[in-house]
C-alpha cells in the first residue's frame, strides 16, 4: 500500500514537472521604468497559466551577461527563452546558441538585429516603434495649427540615449513629421539629450530657456523627460498653455500632468501586453504551433479626450 | 634675511618660496573657461554667455543661465561634499550614487499624498495611515539610511581593515539593489505638497551652499577637520599622536553617506519623482568635482572651497555647450579631459614646488 502510494505520488510529481513549462527571461535592466510594466505584465500573466514557470533574470544593461545568462537558460534545459535584448546589435549570438540547442526564442520590445534572418522558432515581439514618435508629434503638429500657430512654430526636442534604437527612431519620426508639407511650419531650435531623465532634462531645459529664444513646443522622446520639461517652464514662469508638450509611454505621472493641463500628447505603448504577448508566442513555438515572425501589439496616442480610458 | 622670519619649530618662513592658494589656480581655470565660453558665443551664436545681451533683465548677467549653472551642479556638489572629506582622509567612497538611490525611493515612499486628483495616488507604496505625513519623517528617513550605509562603509574600512575602494564598491553594488528592490524597480511618485518645497526653486543651491560653508568652517577650524587631514596625511603618525583614527573613519564615512541621502531628499523633491536608477554616476562627478578642485586622491590635500569651484566649472561646462547649442558626446569629451587635465596640472605645479623648496 506503502508503495502504491509512493509510486502515485511520484508518478503525480513526474506529471506536473514533464507538464509545467520552464521559460527563461532575460531583461535588459530591472530599474528602467517601462522596463519594469513590461516585466509585470509577464509575470501576472504567468501567474493566471497553469504550469508555467518564469525564470527572470537583469542583465544589468551588460551585453557579456545577457549572453551568459541565454547559455545558462540552455544548459539548464528550459523549454524557452524570451529576451528583451540590452543592446539589440548584439542578438547574432543568442539566436545561434538557442537555435544549436533547439530552445525556442522570443525577442520581446527591443527589435534584434538579425530580423530577416531568424531562426524557426524564433520571434519578435513588440510594438511597431515608428508608430510612437509619428502619432506624438503629428497630433502636436494638429494642436500648434489649432492654435493658429501655422504659420511658423518653433520646437525643441529632448532626445532619449544616443545609442538607444527607440530615442534614434522617435527622433527621427519628429524629424519626418516636421519634414511634411502639413507640418513644415515647424522648425526645430535644438536637439540634446536628456538620457531619458526628469532631472537632466529639467536642467536642459532650464538652459535653453535662459537662452531666451521663444518656442511653441516641446517632444520628449519619453514622457520623463517631457516632465522634467513641463516642472522646469513652470518654474520660469511660462504658461502652459502658450506650448504643446508631447512625450511617450503614457505613464501614471503623465496622465496626471494631462490632467492638470501641462502636458498635451503622450502615446501609450502597451508594455504589459508586450510581456504577456511574449509568453504566449513563447508558449505557442512551445506546442509547435506557426508563429509570424513579428507580433505586432499596437500604440494608442491618449490625449485631454480620450484620457480616461487610460486612468486605472 | 631681512625678509624671512622665524616660523614654528625653527622653520624659516620665505616669501620668494611662497605658493598661491591651489583654490586661486582652480578660480583662474573656471574664469578661463568662462571667457572661452564668451569667445565663442560671440563668435558662433552672437550672444553673451554670461551677460544680458538682449536686455531681458534688470541687471547686467544673463541672471537665468546664472542661475542653472549653479543649480545643475548643486545636488551632486551636496554629495561632492561629503567625498572630498572621504578623499582627503586617504579613502574613497564610490557608493554615494547608489545610496541616493536606496535613500530616494525609501524617502520618498515616506512622503507620498493619498489622494490625486481627486483619485487615490496611483503610485502608492504603503497605506493611507502611511500618506501625508509631515515632511520631517521622510527627511529623516533620507539622512538615516545615507547615515547607516555611510557607517557600514566606515566600519568596513576602519575595522574589517579592507581597502575603501572594496568596501564601498560593494555598498554601491547592494544599495543599488536595494533600490531596485523597494519597489521592484516602480518609480515613486506624488509627493506632498511641502516635500516638493525642499528641492523647488533655488533652494537645492541654498541648501549647497550653507552646507558647503558650514562644512568650509568645520574643517579648517575644529578638532574634526584637522584630524581628517592629519590621518589622509600620515595615518601612521596621526593613530601615534592619540587620534582614534578607527572611530574618526567611521565619522567621516557616516557624514559622507548622509550627504548622500540629504541629497536625495532634494533630489526626490526638485523632481517630485523617485527612480531606482536615480544617482547613476553621481559618484565619480562627484569624484571629478573634488579632484578638479585640487583634492589629492592621495589624502591629506584640498578644501571644501576648492570643490564648490570644481562644481561650477562642471556646470559652466554643461551650461556652455547647450549655450552652443553642441551634442552631448562633445560634452562627455571634453569633461573627461578637464579632469584628467586638472590632475597633470596639479602633478606639475607639485613638482615645481618641490624642486623649488
Amino acid at each position: 500500500m506503502k508503495k502504491l502510494l509512493l509510486t502515485a505520488g511520484l508518478t503525480v510529481l513526474m506529471g506536473t514537472s514533464a507538464m509545467a513549462q520552464q521559460i527563461g527571461v532575460s531583461v535588459a535592466r530591472f530599474d528602467d521604468n517601462g522596463l519594469t510594466v513590461m516585466r509585470n505584465g509577464m509575470t501576472t500573466h504567468a501567474d493566471t497559466l497553469d504550469g508555467v514557470n518564469l525564470q527572470v533574470e537583469d542583465a544589468t544593461d551588460d551585453v557579456a551577461k545577457q549572453l551568459d545568462q541565454i547559455n545558462n537558460f540552455v544548459a539548464s534545459g528550459v523549454d524557452a527563452i524570451i529576451v528583451n535584448a540590452v543592446d539589440t546589435n548584439a542578438t547574432e549570438a543568442m539566436s545561434a546558441a538557442a537555435a544549436a540547442a533547439g530552445v525556442p526564442l522570443v525577442y520581446v520590445n527591443r527589435q534584434p538585429i538579425n530580423m530577416e534572418t531568424l531562426p524557426d522558432g524564433q520571434a519578435f515581439v513588440a510594438s511597431n516603434e515608428i508608430e510612437s514618435g509619428t502619432l506624438a508629434a503629428f497630433r502636436m503638429c494638429q494642436d500648434l495649427r489649432a492654435q493658429g500657430k501655422s504659420g511658423g512654430a518653433k520646437a525643441y526636442m529632448l532626445m532619449g540615449q544616443l545609442s538607444n534604437q527607440a530615442a534614434v527612431q522617435r527622433s527621427k519620426d519628429f524629424h519626418d513629421v516636421i519634414g511634411m508639407d502639413m507640418c513644415n511650419f515647424i522648425t526645430l531650435i535644438d536637439e540634446q539629450t536628456a538620457e531619458w531623465s526628469r532631472d537632466k532634462a529639467q536642467d536642459l531645459m532650464t538652459n535653453w530657456i535662459s537662452s531666451g529664444e521663444p518656442f511653441d513646443a516641446v517632444f520628449g522622446n519619453n514622457d520623463e523627460m517631457a516632465i522634467g520639461a513641463i516642472q522646469a517652464m513652470k518654474a520660469a514662469g511660462i504658461s502652459m498653455d502658450d506650448v504643446v508638450v508631447g512625450g511617450v509611454d503614457a505613464t501614471a505621472d503623465a496622465l496626471v500632468a494631462m490632467q492638470a493641463g501641462e502636458m498635451d500628447v503622450t502615446v501609450f505603448q502597451d508594455l504589459a501586453g508586450q510581456g504577456s504577448g511574449s509568453i504566449d508566442t513563447a508558449l505557442k513555438l512551445i506546442a509547435g504551433e506557426d508563429v509570424d515572425k513579428t507580433v505586432f501589439i499596437p500604440f494608442k496616442l491618449v490625449t485631454p479626450e480620450n484620457i480616461g480610458d487610460f486612468l486605472q | 634675511m631681512s625678509d624671512t622670519s622665524q616660523g614654528t619649530g625653527g622653520l624659516a618662513f620665505d616669501k620668494s618660496k611662497r605658493q598661491w592658494p591651489n583654490e586661486i589656480n582652480v578660480f583662474g581655470a573656471l574664469i578661463l573657461i568662462i571667457l572661452i565660453f564668451e569667445g565663442l558665443g560671440a563668435a558662433i551664436m552672437g550672444q553673451s554667455f554670461l551677460f544680458d545681451s538682449n536686455g531681458r533683465f534688470d541687471s547686467i548677467f544673463n541672471e537665468a543661465r546664472l542661475k542653472i549653472i549653479i543649480l545643475q551642479v548643486s545636488i551632486i556638489g551636496i554629495i561632492a561634499l561629503g567625498v572630498t572629506q572621504v578623499i582627503i582622509s586617504g579613502g574613497i567612497d564610490l557608493s554615494s550614487g547608489s545610496v541616493v538611490g536606496a535613500a530616494a525611493m525609501i524617502a520618498m515612499s515616506f512622503a507620498q499624498v493619498a489622494e490625486v486628483n481627486g483619485s487615490p495616488n496611483p503610485k502608492a507604496v504603503f497605506g493611507p495611515a502611511w500618506m501625508d505625513l509631515p515632511i520631517i519623517v521622510p527627511i529623516f528617513v533620507g539622512l538615516a539610511i545615507g547615515v547607516l550605509a555611510g557607517m557600514v562603509n566606515g566600519m568596513f574600512v576602519a575595522i574589517a581593515k579592507i581597502p575603501p575602494f572594496i568596501a564601498t564598491l560593494g555598498m554601491m553594488v547592494s544599495a543599488r539593489g536595494v533600490a531596485k528592490w523597494w519597489t521592484s524597480g516602480q518609480p515613486v511618485s506624488f509627493p506632498t505638497e511641502s516635500y516638493g518645497m525642499i528641492g523647488g526653486g533655488m533652494m537645492p543651491v541654498v541648501i549647497f551652499v550653507v552646507l558647503a560653508i558650514t562644512f568650509h568652517i568645520i574643517m579648517t577650524q575644529t578638532i574634526y577637520g584637522k584630524h581628517t587631514y592629519a590621518i589622509g596625511s600620515n595615518e601612521a603618525a596621526a593613530r601615534m599622536s592619540g587620534i582614534n583614527v578607527g572611530r574618526h573613519k567611521i565619522l567621516v564615512y557616516a557624514i559622507a553617506g548622509m550627504l548622500a541621502g540629504l541629497s536625495a531628499v532634494v533630489l526626490t523633491s526638485k523632481n517630485l519623482t523617485a527612480q531606482s536608477g536615480m544617482g547613476i554616476i553621481y559618484e565619480l562627478d562627484a569624484i571629478a568635482m573634488a579632484v578638479i578642485g585640487g583634492v589629492s586622491l592621495a589624502g591629506g590635500r584640498g578644501s571644501i572651497i576648492g570643490t564648490v569651484i570644481g562644481a561650477l566649472i562642471f556646470g559652466v561646462i554643461i551650461s556652455g555647450f547647450t549655450f552652443l547649442r553642441l551634442d552631448a558626446y562633445y560634452q562627455e569629451m571634453v569633461k573627461g579631459a578637464i579632469i584628467v587635465g586638472a590632475v597633470v596640472l596639479d602633478q606639475w605645479r607639485q613638482q615645481r614646488a618641490a624642486m623649488k623648496a
